[in-house]
C-alpha cells in the first residue's frame, strides 16, 4: 500500500476517482438546497482543495466513521434462522410461565462431605497448628511449606518494615501507578534466581497461570498438554480456544507420538505456520509426579514447540537451591520459554509469577488480563519474597534436610506400596538425586522389592524427591463416595491418634477436565523434625492398615 | 451562587502558561477584572473564596498574618479546625498586600508533605491530607431528582470526531509505512514478530500493531514506576527514553506528585495510623502467609472473622473472601452458571467478568451500557425464544452488572434493575469492585446508595483493593449460596488463601467505616453467622465488638466510626465538587456526579500524552505535579480517549482546587473545552459548596 508513489495516480484508479468526484458534486448540489449549507460548503472547499487524494481519504474516513457508528457492540447471536416472531402478549405469557431453576442446586453427597471436614486453624499457620482455640497442637502436613518459610521471623520483620513505608494495598494495577520499585527489584531478583532474562509478578498464582496461557495461545494455535495438568492450566487452555491435544500423563513416548501426529496433520493441511506449545508441570499438583524435563526439551526442540512449564510446586522444593526442575536436571532455565510459579507455595508469601525472556514478560504486561486488569501484588508480599529468595540461596541445607525428611516419611509407607520407590529404611541419600531416565518416575528407581508386594494397599505415584505426596488406594471401594468416606476415616484417625493433620485431596468434581481419583494429600517440610516425620509416617501407616486392608 | 457565565476573568487568558502576574491577580479575589462578578458575590461566597486559599505557614506567614487577633500559624493546637482560622485569615487577607508569584511558589513548596497548619496526626499529610472544614463534606445518597444515567451521551462537536478519526488514520498509515521500511532496513527490531527457525512469531505483527505503533509512541505515560504509598500523593521515578520508548533510563530522581489515579477512595492506603498498626500486630502474631488452599488447612480463624464482618458490612447472610479481585469473578462465575444457562452482561463489564463467563460455558448476551430499555427488550427476546435452535427454556438467567463502572464513572440503574428482576425472575450479580466503601451514606455500596435491601441482589461481589487499601475480593449472598460456592469456586479449592496481613487491613478499615459498638450493646449473637431478619434495621449499624479479633486494638476515632464517617463524607464532597466543577469549566465529563471516578473526555489521541506530561510538569505557579491516568482504545471506545481521575477522601479541597486550576490551564493549551464553559475557575472554586449542593 505504501509502495505507490504519492505523486502519480495509477491508471486503474482514475475512473474510480472521477466517479467519486462526480458523486461528490451531485451531493454538493443537493446540499445547496439545504438551508445553512453554504457554510458547510465553504468549510469543505477551504479545507479540502481540489486534490483527488484528499477526497479519497475523506470518503474512506467517512466510511470508517459510519461503520464504527453503526457497529453495535451489543449484537450477540440475535435473530438467527430459528428466530420465531411472537406478539407482545405471547411474550408476556412466556415470561410468566418461565420458571428458572434455583441459583444453586442442593449439594450432592460428595460435596456435602467437604465443608464439615475443613479444619479451621486458630492462630498462625505453620508446622504446628491448632484446630480449635484450646486444642492440642497438630503436625501440619497439609500446607505447602517446604522450607519452613511460612513462620520465618526474618520475613515478618521485613514485612513490618515494608508496611511502614508502603502500606498494604497498592490501590491500582501495574499500568496505573501500581508498579512499585519493589516489584521491579523482585522481578529482576527472581529472574536471576531462576536463570531467565526477566519475570513478571501477579497478585495470585492461580490467576497467573490461567491468564498467562491465553495471553500467548490463541485460536488456531496448537497446545499439546499433559493430561495430568492442574486445574489452573486446564482453565488457561479453555480460555485460549486453541486446539488442544492431550498426551498420557508423564508418558514421553506418547508425547512424541502426539507431536508426530500434529506434524503430520499440519503437513497435510499445509497452511501457515502456527504457534505450538507444550504445557506441563514440574511437579504435578494432582499427584506429585516429576516431569522428565530433558526429554521434553529434546522433543520441544526437535518439533519446534515452545514450552510452558508450571513450576508452582517444584520451585522452592527441588534442586540444590530450590530453583526448581531446571536446576534439578541442569537444564538452562532460559531455554524453557515460560516458567509459571507461585510465591505462595514456593516462598511462603503470596502471589504468582511468570519467568521468561523479556519479550515474553513485556508481552504479558499488556496482554495478560490478570496482570492488566488487576491490582498489583501488595508490597509486603513482594519484599518478603525477595528476602525468601536470599534465604534459599544462602541456606542449601534446607533442601538436603527436606529430601531426607521426604525419604524418612516415604520409607514408613513403602511396606504398603505395590512397587516401592523408596527403600524401606532410610539409607544415606546421594546428595544429588538420581536422574530418572525412562518415562514414568515411579518406575525409574526400582529399589527394594521387585516382586509384587502381597501386603500392598496403597500406591504413591509421587516422585521420591517430591515433598508433595498423594496416596491412592490400590483396592478402593466400589463408589467414589465410599472411597472418600474411607479416606476421611484415615484422616480423622491420624489426627486423633497421631496428632497429625493431613487431608483428602480436594477436587472440584464435575468441573475438572479429567476426574482425578480420590486420594490423600501429604506435604513434608524441612522444618519438621526427623522424629516427627517418622512418627507421622508410622501413624499414617497404622491408620491405612486399620481402615484399608482388604478384609 | 456566582452564576455569571462571563469568561472575561483573568484565567481565561489564552496564553498557555499562567504568567506570574495573572496568577497573583486571580489569587486576590478583589482584583478580578470583572467587577460585576465580584459584586454579585455574597459575603458568604467571598468568605468561602478566601477559605479555599492555602493558609499561611512559616516563611510567608508574615505576608498574611500581620494584624490578627492573637492567632499564630505556629499554633500547635491540632484541634484548631480550619474554620477557627477563618476570621483571622480573612482579616489578614484584607489588610495585607497580595502575594507575588514567588510568595505563592514559596507557600506551595513542600505542599504535598506539610499541611498549612501544624497538626498532630497519626497519618502523614502526604498520604492523607489534613482538611478540617466541616463545610466540605457531603453525603453520598441517591437523589431521585437527578437522573441515574443520562438518556443521551454528551457528544463533542463534529470537528472533534473528525480530527480524532483523522489522527487514528494517520497513526495507522504512518505505522504501516514505518513497518514496511523497518522490516527491510532494521529486521533485528522485528525478529520477535516474524517466524524464525521454524517457530511462528510469538506475537504476530498484525496483532501487535496497535501496541507497537500507537501505544508505544506514548508509552512514557503508562506504567510509570512508583514508590511508597499510593495515598494522597505518590512518588514517581523520573525516567526518559532515548530510543522512542523502547527502553527507559532512570535519572535516579523522584518526583512527589498529587495522586488522582489510585483507587484509594477512602484513603486507607497508609503506612501509618491505626490500620497499619493493627496490621503490624497481625504480622507479628500470624506471619504473612496462611499457606495453601482454603479447603485444605489454610482457613484461619482470621478468615472466618473477616468473612463475618464482610457479610455484616454488605448486609448479606454470609460471605467468602478470595485472594485476588480478578480471580473472585473469574473463578466464581463458572461455579454459578454453566451449559444451558444464559448470562446477560453489560457491554462495558470488566475483563474479569468476561473471563469468568467464558470459562463457565454459559451462553452470553450483552446489552447497551446501563440501558434498561435495551436490557428489557433483550430479556423478553431471550426468555421467549429460549435456547438457540432447540428453543428449550433457559435453566437460569444471570445478569451481571457493575455497581460503579471504572472507566465511565456511571452508576448502575439499580432501582430499575430490581423492578425488572421481579418481573423477569433472573438472578442478579453486582460487581461492586469500585462502589463498595466509596458509595452510599454508610459506604456500603450501591444498595446503600439507592436505599435498596441488599438481599434483593442475589450475588454481591466486591474487592478490597480499592476503598479498603488491601487486596483480594469477596462474594456475599445467602448462606446457601456461599456454602455452595465454597466447595465449587475454583479459588477456594485451588488458589492460595488470603494473607493474614491483608485480612487484618480489611478488618481494621472495614471496622472503622462501620464503627464498633461497645460490647454491652451487642446481644448474644456471636454464634450465628447470619444476619437474622429481626436485626435487619441494624444491618448498616455498627459492628459488635465481638466481630473484631480480641488482640486487635484500634484508636478511638476509628473505633467509634467518626473517622470512617468523615472519610465517606469527604470523598462524597470531593467527587461531586470536581465532577461539577469540570462540567462548569466546559469539559465533557462522563459519569454520575456522586462517582469518585471522573472521566474527562479528551477524544483526540494526540492530546493524551500532552495532558499527562503537562500535569506532571505543571506550568502553574505553585507547580505541584499531578499524576493522572489516561485511557484509550481498547479500554474505551475508539474515539472517546479520556483522562480518568480517581478521587479519595485523602484529598483536601485545596487539592481539588489545584486540580481544577491545572485542568483549566491545560484546557486552553490543548483546546479541551468541548462543552460550554459557564464559569471561570475562580468562580468554580469560590462556589464549591453551591455546586456540590446543586442539582443539575
Ligand atoms: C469491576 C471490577 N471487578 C474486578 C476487578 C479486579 O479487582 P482486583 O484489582 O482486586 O484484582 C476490578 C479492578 O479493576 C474491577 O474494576
Amino acid at each position: 500500500m505504501s509502495s505507490t508513489a504519492p505523486t502519480e495516480i495509477p491508471t486503474p484508479l482514475i475512473p474510480l476517482l472521477s466517479l467519486l468526484s462526480s458523486a461528490f458534486l451531485t451531493l454538493q448540489s443537493l446540499f445547496h438546497r439545504i438551508p445553512g449549507s453554504p457554510i458547510i460548503v465553504r468549510y469543505i472547499k477551504s479545507s479540502y482543495q481540489d486534490d483527488p487524494y484528499r477526497s479519497l481519504l475523506e470518503v474512506l474516513l467517512l466510511a470508517f466513521a459510519v461503520r464504527t457508528l453503526l457497529q453495535r457492540r451489543t449484537g450477540g447471536e440475535a435473530e438467527g434462522k430459528s428466530f420465531i416472531k411472537l406478539t407482545a402478549k405471547e411474550i408476556d405469557e412466556l415470561v410468566d410461565d418461565w420458571q428458572p431453576v434455583a441459583l444453586v442446586e442442593e449439594p450432592n453427597e460428595l460435596d456435602a462431605m467437604i465443608l464439615p471436614t475443613v479444619p479451621t486453624i486458630y492462630g498462625p499457620n505453620g508446622i504446628k497448628v491448632k484446630t480449635s482455640p484450646t486444642g492440642k497442637s497438630l503436625l501440619n502436613m497439609v500446607t505447602p511449606n517446604w522450607t519452613g518459610l511460612v513462620e520465618n521471623e526474618r520475613l515478618k520483620q521485613v514485612a513490618v518494615e515494608t508496611l511502614h513505608s508502603y502500606g498494604v494495598g497498592t490501590c491500582g494495577p501495574a499500568g496505573f501507578y501500581g508498579y512499585i520499585d519493589v516489584h521491579m527489584d523482585f522481578e529482576q531478583e527472581l529472574a536471576n534466581f531462576i536463570g531467565t532474562e526477566s519475570s513478571i509478578t501477579y497478585a495470585q498464582g492461580f490467576a497467573a497461570v490461567s491468564s498467562c496461557i491465553p495471553a500467548f495461545a490463541k485460536r488456531g494455535d496448537i497446545i499439546v498438554a499433559d493430561r495430568g495438568c492442574n486445574f489452573a492450566i486446564q482453565k488457561g487452555l479453555q480460555i485460549s480456544r486453541s486446539t488442544i491435544r492431550w498426551f498420557a500423563h508423564g508418558d514421553m513416548a506418547d508425547l512424541e507420538k502426539v507431536l508426530q501426529s500434529v506434524e503430520r496433520d499440519l503437513k497435510r493441511k499445509g497452511g501457515k505456520l502456527t504457534k505450538k506449545f507444550i504445557v506441563a508441570e514440574g511437579i504435578f499438583e494432582n499427584d506429585g509426579m516429576l516431569l522428565d524435563l530433558p526429554k521434553v526439551m529434546e522433543l520441544k526442540k526437535k518439533f519446534k514447540y515452545r514450552l510452558m512449564l508450571d513450576e508452582t510446586y517444584s520451585i522452592g522444593m527441588v534442586g540444590a537451591h530450590g530453583k526448581g526442575l531446571t536446576e534439578y536436571y541442569g537444564v538452562p532455565a532460559a531455554e524453557v520459554d515460560m516458567i509459571f510459579g507461585s510465591m505462595a507455595s514456593s516462598f511462603g508469601t503470596g502471589g504468582g509469577f511468570c519467568a521468561g525472556s523479556s519479550v515474553v514478560c513485556s508481552h504479558q504486561r499488556i496482554n495478560s488480563s490478570a496482570s492488566v486488569f488487576s491490582a498489583s501484588l501488595p508490597a509486603l508480599l513482594t519484599t518478603t519474597s525477595s528476602t525468601a529468595l536470599s534465604i534459599l540461596l544462602t541456606t542449601p541445607t534446607l533442601f538436603t534436610t527436606l529430601q531426607s525428611n521426604v525419604l524418612t516419611f516415604r520409607a514408613q509407607l513403602s511396606k504398603l506400596e505395590a512397587v516401592p520407590s523408596v527403600p524401606p529404611t532410610s539409607s544415606p541419600r546421594p546428595s544429588l538425586p538420581v536422574l530418572p531416565s525412562s518415562a514414568s518416575s515411579t518406575e525409574s528407581i526400582p529399589i527394594g522389592a521387585q516382586t509384587p508386594n502381597k501386603d500392598a494397599i496403597i500406591q504413591i505415584p509421587s516422585h521420591p524427591s517430591s515433598a508433595l505426596m498423594y496416596i491412592f488406594l490400590l483396592n478402593p471401594p466400589s463408589t467414589v463416595e465410599e472411597e472418600e468416606a474411607l479416606l476421611q476415616d484415615v484422616v480423622d484417625e491420624v489426627q486423633t491418634n497421631g496428632s497429625i493433620l493431613i487431608t483428602r485431596a480436594r477436587r472440584l468434581r464435575g468441573q475438572e477436565t479429567f476426574e482425578p481419583e480420590p486420594s490423600l494429600k501429604v506435604c513434608v517440610s524441612a522444618a519438621m523434625g526427623k522424629k516427627d516425620v517418622e512418627k507421622a509416617g508410622q501413624a499414617l501407616r497404622a491408620a491405612l492398615v486399620k481402615f484399608c486392608s482388604s478384609e | 451562587m456566582g452564576k455569571s457565565s462571563r469568561r472575561s476573568t483573568a484565567t481565561s487568558s489564552t496564553t498557555p502558561s499562567i504568567t506570574p502576574s495573572a496568577r497573583s491577580a486571580f489569587f486576590n479575589s478583589k482584583s478580578t477584572p470583572s467587577p460585576s462578578v465580584s459584586e454579585q458575590k455574597s459575603a458568604r461566597t467571598s468568605l468561602i473564596n478566601v477559605l479555599s486559599r492555602p493558609r499561611p505557614t512559616s516563611a510567608v506567614s508574615h505576608l498574611f498574618a500581620v494584624s490578627n487577633e492573637g492567632f499564630s500559624p505556629f499554633d500547635d493546637d491540632f484541634d484548631l479546625s480550619d474554620q477557627s482560622t477563618i476570621s483571622s485569615y480573612a482579616s489578614s487577607i484584607s489588610s495585607t498586600r497580595h502575594p507575588s508569584a514567588e510568595d505563592v511558589a514559596q507557600l506551595y513548596k513542600d505542599y504535598l508533605d506539610k499541611p498549612f497548619v501544624n497538626i498532630k496526626s497519626t497519618f502523614k499529610h502526604s498520604e492523607f491530607g489534613h482538611d478540617n472544614n466541616p463545610n466540605w463534606r457531603w453525603t453520598s445518597q441517591w437523589n431521585p431528582d437527578e437522573p441515574i444515567h443520562p438518556m443521551v451521551e454528551i457528544q463533542p462537536p463534529y470537528y472533534v470526531l473528525l480530527t480524532t478519526y483523522i489522527s487514528y488514520l494517520m497513526f495507522i498509515v504512518l505505522g504501516h509505512i514505518r513497518d514496511f521500511f523497518g522490516k527491510r532496513f532494521v529486521p533485528a527490531h522485528y525478529a520477535h514478530l516474524m517466524s524464525h527457525n521454524g517457530y511462528a512469531a510469538l506475537n504476530s505483527d498484525f496483532d501487535s500493531f496497535y501496541t507497537r505503533r500507537l501505544k508505544k509512541r506514548i508509552d512514557d505515560i503508562f506504567s510509570r514506576p512508583v514508590t511508597g504509598v499510593a495515598g494522597r500523593s505518590i512518588v514517581v521515578y523520573d525516567r526518559y527514553s532515548n530510543d522512542e520508548q523502547d527502553t527507559f533510563q532512570y535519572t535516579g530522581g523522584k518526583t512527589r506528585a498529587l495522586n488522582v489515579s489510585s483507587y484509594n477512595y477512602l484513603g486507607f492506603a497508609s503506612s501509618s495510623g491505626g490500620c497499619a498498626d493493627a496490621v503490624e500486630v497481625a504480622i507479628k502474631r500470624y506471619g504473612i502467609s496462611s499457606a495453601g488452599f482454603r479447603l485444605d488447612a489454610s482457613t484461619l480463624d482470621l478468615h472466618q472473622q473477616t468473612e463475618k464482618l464482610v457479610a455484616r458490612f454488605v448486609g448479606a447472610e454470609a460471605a467468602m473472601v478470595i485472594s485476588q479481585g480478578f480471580a473472585t469473578n473469574s473463578t466464581t462465575i463458572p461455579a454459578l452458571v454453566g451449559k444451558g444457562c444464559l448470562v446477560i452482561s453489560d457491554e462495558l463489564n470488566h475483563a474479569s467478568i468476561r473471563f469468568g463467563v467464558r470459562l463457565s460455558g454459559a451462553s452470553i448476551r450483552m446489552f447497551k451500557h446501563n440501558d434498561m430499555k435495551s436490557l428489557e427488550k433483550l430479556l423478553r427476546e431471550c426468555i421467549s425464544q429460549g435456547q438457540p435452535r432447540t428453543h428449550r427454556p433457559w435453566k437460569k438467567i444471570l445478569i451481571i452488572v457493575e455497581g460503579l463502572y471504572s472507566m465511565e464513572g456511571s452508576l448502575v440503574n439499580l432501582p430499575q434493575l430490581i423492578e425488572l428482576r421481579r418481573r423477569y425472575k433472573f438472578y442478579l450479580y453486582v460487581d461492586e469492585a469500585h462502589s463498595i466503601g466509596a458509595i452510599g451514606p454508610n459506604g456500603r455500596g450501591v444498595c446503600d446508595y439507592f436505599g435498596i435491601d441488599s438481599r434483593e441482589v442475589d450475588v454481591l461481589m466486591g474487592t478490597f483493593t480499592k476503598s479498603f487499601g488491601a487486596a483480594g475480593g469477596y462474594i456475599a449472598g445467602s448462606k446457601e449460596l456461599i456454602d455452595r460456592l465454597r466447595v465449587r469456586s475454583h479459588a477456594m479449592c485451588y488458589a492460595e488463601s488470603m494473607s493474614p496481613a491483608v485480612l487484618t487491613q480489611i478488618i481494621a478499615s472495614m471496622g472503622s467505616i462501620m464503627g464498633i459498638a461497645p460490647p454491652l450493646a451487642s446481644p448474644a449473637e456471636e454464634e450465628s453467622d447470619s444476619v437474622s431478619i429481626v436485626s435487619r434495621h441494624a444491618v448498616y449499624g455498627p459492628a459488635p465488638a465481638s466481630s473484631l479479633p480480641t488482640w486487635l486494638t484500634l484508636p478511638t476515632t476509628l473505633l467509634n466510626g467518626t473517622e470512617g464517617r468523615e472519610r465517606l463524607r469527604r470523598l462524597a464532597f470531593n467527587s461531586r465538587y470536581l465532577s461539577s466543577g469540570l462540567r462548569k469549566l466546559g469539559f465533557i465529563v462522563y459519569g454520575h456526579r456522586d462517582s469518585p471516578i471522573i472521566p474527562l473526555l479528551v477524544f483526540s489521541p494526540g492530546k493524551m500524552p500532552y495532558f499527562s506530561q503537562m500535569m506532571l510538569k505543571r506550568i502553574g505557579v505553585e507547580k505541584t505535579p499531578i499524576v493522572v491516568v489516561v485511557v484509550a482504545y481498547p479500554a474505551t471506545p475508539l474515539i472517546s480517549s479520556r483522562v480518568r481521575f480517581c478521587l479519595s477522601a485523602s484529598h483536601t479541597k485545596n487539592d481539588i482546587d489545584m486540580l481544577l486550576r491545572a485542568c483549566d490551564e491545560i484546557a486552553d493549551v490543548l483546546d479541551l473545552r468541548y462543552g460550554k464553559q459557564t464559569m471561570t475557575v475562580d468562580e468554580v472554586i469560590a462556589s464549591a459548596e453551591e455546586l456540590v449542593a446543586a442539582n443539575f
